[in-house]
């Protein structure tokens, strides 16, 4: 998509369904974003960003053994 | 670490064919979607099926919550005895559909798809607004923001070619 469609994300129509998302509480911004990239290169930080929080994930259940580790 | 990218390009580069749907498919158009599973429409002839089998065998795909301590064997013959399958593998879960509620199987689904670039080799993304119907036809109050999301593409999009 153009520049023109970022554009229609960022300044929503009245009435209309991007401004319908947004009141949703959709982050447009986020949308317009994505843009930029390719199909491939979205779907390539999607993984990214499922492999950050997997990291994330696995950090907080280290840090919950290792508090009752300790308290045991 | 999941790489489902990898695995629809190596469905690509087996000439699997597929249809990329689901949540892979918004994020795809754009959506800011984040999802840990692949879901791909398939053609159920033999030939794809034995195509499939090829790219999962080297993963490991095994059904989701299926006991660990219970052998599974995984061949094209398994894939004909089903049409839907939700498979965890060693790259990340990937949900095999024999056809798209409201939208059709995998001949009805590729005159509505974009043919996307997946680093030299072509995949089907499912267009948005057969997304949009699929969706609609699902009803899941889960996939109310996902339905905002395309409508609000589907409208940025217009007057574009």
């Amino acid at each position: 998509m153009s520049s023109s469609a970022r554009e229609k994300l960022l300044n929503p129509k009245p009435g209309g369904k991007i401004a319908e998302a947004r009141d949703y509480g959709i982050d447009l911004t986020m949308l317009a974003e994505n843009l930029h990239y390719t199909p491939a290169e979205r779907i390539k930080r999607n993984d990214q960003a499922v492999n950050s929080i997997l990291k994330i994930e696995e950090a907080v259940r280290k840090a919950k053994a290792a508090k009752k580790a300790k308290t045991q | 670490m999941i790489d489902l990218f990898e695995i629809a390009r190596r469905f690509s580069e087996a000439q699997v064919e597929f249809v990329i749907v689901g949540g892979i498919a918004i994020r795809g158009h754009g959506g800011n979607y984040i999802t840990e599973d692949l879901d791909i429409c398939y053609s159920r002839t033999n030939d794809n099926l034995k195509k499939i089998a090829s790219v999962l065998a080297p993963i490991n795909p095994r059904p989701r919550r299926f006991p660990e301590n219970l052998p599974y064997i995984f061949d094209w013959t398994t894939l004909q005895h089903g049409t839907n399958f939700t498979f965890e593998t060693s790259m990340g879960d990937i949900d095999l559909l024999g056809e798209v509620a409201g939208v059709g199987s995998y001949i009805d689904l590729v005159p509505q798809s974009l043919l996307v670039d997946f680093d030299g080799y072509s995949a089907y993304l499912l267009s948005i607004p057969a997304l949009i119907i699929a969706k609609r036809t699902a009803g899941r109050p889960k996939d109310e923001a996902g339905l905002k999301v395309l409508e609000a593409l589907l409208e940025a999009s217009k007057d574009e070619n």
